[in-house]
């Protein structure tokens, strides 16, 4: 460890990091609502920045802190795109379950 | 005081032009009368289009000598340029292709301005080097994406698939940020070839958290060239989009995806080549098998071409699995004709939906060959170089990908090549036989009223792409030389 950190060692935080990015991939996998899956989504990019975060204080240099702050602002943005495209779809009165949403038969 | 770094403002001028044409397109959204909006915004996006083309070929010319710039954010070299070079064709071409696409809410400058922002994007992503611009760079051109894909509210599907590309889109790029997130956990470094150097002088190649990270970067770039089995988006999303989007997806974000993907993997991850080489040629594989025998199925004609699109990242990647000089020269080469072919069979399906005013299918594509002989001569030489016969570019561009996989001493690869290419001739050249070979009770001609007339701008693009597929056979000497001096770029 390259600078004297009080706190837990780093493979906890990368385990609780892990822990949010199989939630948030398994709520994308298994969810139904597409409110919840964005919102899986967004648990899934928040465990990659813990792990970046943490990284960055287990390496001691910055970029990694400087990385999350840029990938906050690429999910709100990605939210923004997924909210907008959700209201257009409950505009057009059509039911809001990704089950089915199969007009195209995947 | 922080230290400004130097910033090599001609590295990024294709970026930077076509950013500033987005932002003026926005402008005309608002500010240009009505009538006068769709024809000044569709022009300002074929002339960023135009000048990021032409600033990627002087680029090309001047760097020579490949060096990061901009604080090693970004690489200036020819293999980034050529990168570039194609992106910005494709962009032209995706112009005059959407030119008439009926979009019924009238959000004409919108869609050109996210066009030209979705090709900075791409021309900034081909650049990248370091994990961070690359996540960013992505991002930034699959978001303008999902909207595109989404833009006509009243297309039936084109919402459907503008949800469905934003979830599995941000999916696969969430698993490539945690896999960037772990490799910069075991190196400490972002910027690619840093990567490679304190791996190799770490001695890491065994490292749990780099080779998982690895692992997570291979597979979120693998969704977005749609290689199987990360593929499941591109059959809906193709089919769902207004037809010039998906022109435009399919050629444009295959290139820069694969040609990421083997800078990212020559470049940081060299000393472990031997295992994702052999991964690479696992999804080359898989997308060979499941792009090919998928296809045999389809009767809509957008769903073949998707299932094609998946075919043809399977033989690309079989380029990237060869991990030496031959197989970057293959793989750039190939993206010419394969992004024309690509975007050109598109623009004839955009053609044929316009005329009928619905899905194209093998059945009512009967007699298209007749009715509209360019359009049919074209279509039939687009199939024929899909399927890699001789007088398209496709011929050598699978000539040179086998070369490729030889040189490396993999023959097994190349007989799976084959074989896959031999299934695929029965859906391409079925789709010859739907336009040329019906019988009369079969055809469906044009409705009552007569064919609509002729889309000039529409033609102008198929011709153009006709024209790049048929001479990049009689000029590839030229075009492979390009491909070689971009490839010296790579460490290989």
């Amino acid at each position: 460890m390259t600078l004297g950190i009080l706190g837990p060692e780093v493979s906890w935080y990368l385990a609780v990091a892990a822990f949010l990015f199989a939630t948030g991939a398994l709520g994308v996998l298994l969810r139904r609502s597409p409110l919840i899956v964005l919102l899986s989504l967004e648990i899934m990019l928040n465990g990659a920045n813990l792990a970046l975060i943490a990284f960055a204080r287990h390496q001691g240099n910055g970029a990694g802190q400087i990385f999350a702050l840029a990938v906050m602002a690429v999910a709100a943005s990605e939210v923004v795109v997924g909210l907008g495209l959700i209201v257009a779809i409950s505009r057009r009165n059509l039911d809001l379950d990704v089950d089915k949403l199969r007009t195209l038969r995947g | 005081m922080i230290s400004k770094p130097h910033v090599d403002w001609f590295a990024i001028s294709p970026e930077l032009v076509l950013l500033g044409v987005a932002a003026l397109a926005l402008f005309v959204a608002v500010l240009v009368p009505r009538w006068l909006r769709k024809a000044l915004a569709a022009f300002l996006c074929a002339g960023g289009f135009l000048g990021a083309f032409v600033a990627a070929g002087i680029l090309y010319g001047r760097s020579a000598h490949g060096h990061p710039v901009v604080a090693d954010a970004i690489v200036r070299d020819r293999f980034g340029a050529l990168g570039m070079l194609i992106v910005a064709g494709c962009g032209l071409l995706a112009v005059f292709i959407s030119y008439r696409e009926p979009v019924r809410n009238g959000h004409d400058a919108e869609y050109y301005a996210l066009l030209a922002a979705a090709g900075a994007g791409m021309a900034f992503f081909v650049t990248a080097n370091n994990l961070m611009t690359i996540f960013l760079s992505l991002e930034w051109f699959s978001i303008c994406l999902y909207v595109l894909c989404a833009i006509d509210v009243d297309l039936v599907g084109s919402l459907e698939a503008g949800l469905k590309y934003l979830v599995v889109g941000s999916f696969g790029s969430a698993v490539l940020l945690f896999g960037s997130a772990l490799v910069y956990g075991a190196t400490g470094k972002l910027g690619l070839d840093r990567i490679g150097a304190t791996v190799s002088a770490q001695g890491l190649s065994r490292d749990v958290l780099l080779l998982a990270g690895l692992a997570m970067i291979i597979t979120g770039l693998g969704f977005k060239s749609s290689s199987a089995p990360f593929h499941m988006w591109t059959p809906d999303v193709y089919e769902g989009s207004p037809t010039p989007v998906t022109a435009f997806m399919s050629a444009a974000t295959k290139t820069v995806a694969l040609v990421v993907a083997l800078r990212v993997l020559v470049s940081a991850f060299p000393q472990e080549a031997h295992l994702w080489t052999v991964a690479v040629a696992a999804i080359a594989c898989a997308s060979l098998a499941i792009g090919n025998l998928a296809a045999l199925v389809q009767r809509n004609v957008k769903r073949i071409l998707a299932y094609s699109s998946v075919s043809h990242a399977g033989f690309m990647l079989i380029a990237v699995a060869a991990h030496n000089q031959s197989g970057a020269r293959a793989l750039l080469y190939y993206l010419v004709p394969y992004s024309a072919m690509s975007l050109g069979a598109f623009a004839v399906v955009a053609a044929r939906e316009r005329e009928l005013g619905r899905a194209v299918t093998l059945d009512n594509l009967a007699g298209m060959g007749w009715e509209r002989p360019l359009l049919g001569v074209a279509m039939f030489t687009f199939m024929l170089g899909f399927a890699g016969f001789p007088l398209t570019g496709g011929f050598f561009g699978k000539f040179l990908v086998f070369s490729a996989a030889v040189d490396r001493g993999w023959t097994w690869l190349v007989i799976v090549g084959v074989a896959a290419t031999a299934v695929s001739l029965y859906y391409y050249l079925g789709v010859v036989r739907a336009l040329y070979m019906r019988t009369g009770a079969e055809l469906q001609l044009a409705p009552a009223g007569g064919a609509p007339p002729r889309e000039a701008l529409l033609q102008t693009a198929v011709l153009g792409c006709l024209a790049v597929t048929v001479a990049s056979f009689f000029a590839v000497q030229p075009l492979v030389d390009l491909a070689k001096h971009a490839g010296r770029a790579l460490p290989l």
